[in-house]
């Protein structure tokens, strides 16, 4: 007993050694992604207000770049409005009794603007903060967008504040098309330059060109169809020659994001209930 | 003694928060980032008793993998590179009683010496922190890459800091 007591004595150091190291391995391999807790995020109480408090200041930089961004886009959904206004004035004239029916419906998607606390894009999964949580309406796996396009999905939701995936993550794929086609591909980053993704399983008749835009396809929850992504810059052979991969590059800048928008689907549940039936009853949750 | 244990305090924190808030937004060509957290564990006393140093270590891991979303993963890499501390800094050191109470820096070292103990740590670090992240071996090219760019990296500006900030024995 004494000699046992001598032996913790001299080594307890490695013992607390050993256990750190298993300590760190359960959470390194047991943490799972999609289903944890918001605690062991940077979406947690403390470190969500250090970020809010620097993004207090940081939110500055890059305001003209934003501001040019927003202006332009700015510009081109006013045309829309306009063309839209235009097209409805001269249906309305062409059928003016059925179209009453149309206000009074629920818009499908809905809006909530937040802001990004913090950011990264240097690892090969990367996440970020965003400055609104489930007291907002914010669920996880609802999209996030930016006036460039789709940057991420999200992941799990603190009161205040959650965590996206960001589309700069190697474990997340979109479903996504090339605009004004139906050819369907799944798009996923590979680390690197934080301005290039992949394209993959595209069929090998698939008619594309160069600098053609690649949208969201909207076959899944997250997205309605045709939100923008990138645009198309080359061609990769695949490890199957019945597909190939294309290089896209991402029309968001991922280094500077500031203020972002999450896509809250009114369907969803229903769509989601509906889905439910397809499993046999002993998969259902 | 209270006195260096409020300086090491205000050390660990703001490793951290300079980490978290400036650090972790650099990436040089797409390869080279920063590691200075480690700075922490690189400046604690030699003497320092094995279970103080371990439970920094895995603490100052572990709030840097909070803030930056990659759990365990330098937490895992923080907890071994203490435990090859000791044996790097004797490396380059001979092992006496002065040395063996001194505090890593390059007052206390000499430039030379400094140079090659910081290098050799962080080089060991981001070897371990990047295999940990990756964690497959499809990826040494890239592994590799970033390691010897972001080691590059890291210890210029770790260079640059020491420097800066003279070591009050």
């Amino acid at each position: 007993m004494r000699n046992l007591l001598n032996f913790f004595i001299k080594y307890g150091a490695w013992f607390i050694f050993f256990i750190y190291v298993i300590l760190s391995c359960i959470i390194l391999f047991t943490y799972n992604s999609y289903h944890s807790s918001i605690y062991f995020t940077s979406a947690n109480v403390i470190s969500s207000s250090v970020y809010s408090l620097s993004s207090e200041v940081t939110g500055y930089f890059n305001l003209r770049e934003i501001n040019k961004d927003l202006e332009a886009n700015n510009a081109r959904l006013e045309n829309e409005v306009l063309n839209l206004k235009y097209q409805l004035a001269e249906y309305h004239t062409l059928n003016s009794d059925s179209l009453d029916r149309e206000n009074s419906e629920i818009p499908r998607y809905d809006y909530v603007a937040a802001t990004v606390i913090n950011n990264n894009v240097r690892h090969p999964r990367n996440y970020f903060s965003i400055n609104r949580g489930s007291k907002d309406g914010i669920r996880s796996g609802q999209g996030v967008v930016d006036h460039n396009g789709v940057i991420g999905i999200v992941n799990v939701t603190g009161p205040h504040t959650s965590r996206v995936i960001s589309l700069l993550n190697e474990d997340q794929h979109f479903s996504v098309k090339i605009k004004n086609t139906d050819y369907i591909g799944s798009l996923v980053w590979k680390g690197g330059d934080p301005g290039v993704a992949y394209m993959e399983e595209v069929p090998r008749h698939t008619k594309y060109h160069v600098g053609d835009t690649v949208v969201t396809s909207g076959y899944s929850l997250s997205f309605p169809a045709d939100i923008p992504i990138g645009t198309v810059m080359n061609r990769i052979k695949g490890a199957d020659d019945n597909f190939f991969i294309i290089k896209v590059k991402l029309n968001p800048d991922f280094k500077t994001l500031s203020t972002v928008r999450v896509i809250k689907d009114n369907f969803k549940e229903s769509l989601d209930s509906l889905s439910r039936y397809d499993l046999p009853s002993g998969l259902r949750n | 003694m209270t006195n260096t244990f409020i300086r090491y305090i205000f050390l660990f924190l703001i490793c951290i928060v300079v980490q978290a808030l400036i650090f972790n937004k650099i990436v040089l060509f797409h390869v080279a980032v920063p590691i200075v957290f480690i700075y922490f564990i690189i400046r604690l006393p030699i003497d320092i008793k094995l279970p103080y140093l371990f439970t920094l270590s895995f603490l100052l891991g572990l709030i840097i993998d909070i803030f930056s979303d990659t759990p365990g993963v330098n937490a895992l890499a923080c907890t071994l590179i203490s435990a090859i501390r000791t044996p790097i800094y004797y490396a380059y050191m001979a092992k006496d009683d002065i040395t063996s109470r001194l505090v890593p820096g390059v007052s206390t070292m000499g430039l030379l010496e400094y140079s090659k103990y910081l290098i050799t740590f962080i080089l060991i670090y981001c070897l371990l922190a990047f295999s940990i992240e990756y964690f497959s071996f499809a990826d040494v090219k890239a592994i590799v890459i970033l390691t010897a760019s972001s080691t590059l990296f890291t210890f210029v500006i770790l260079l640059a800091i020491d420097c800066l900030i003279p070591v009050k024995a």
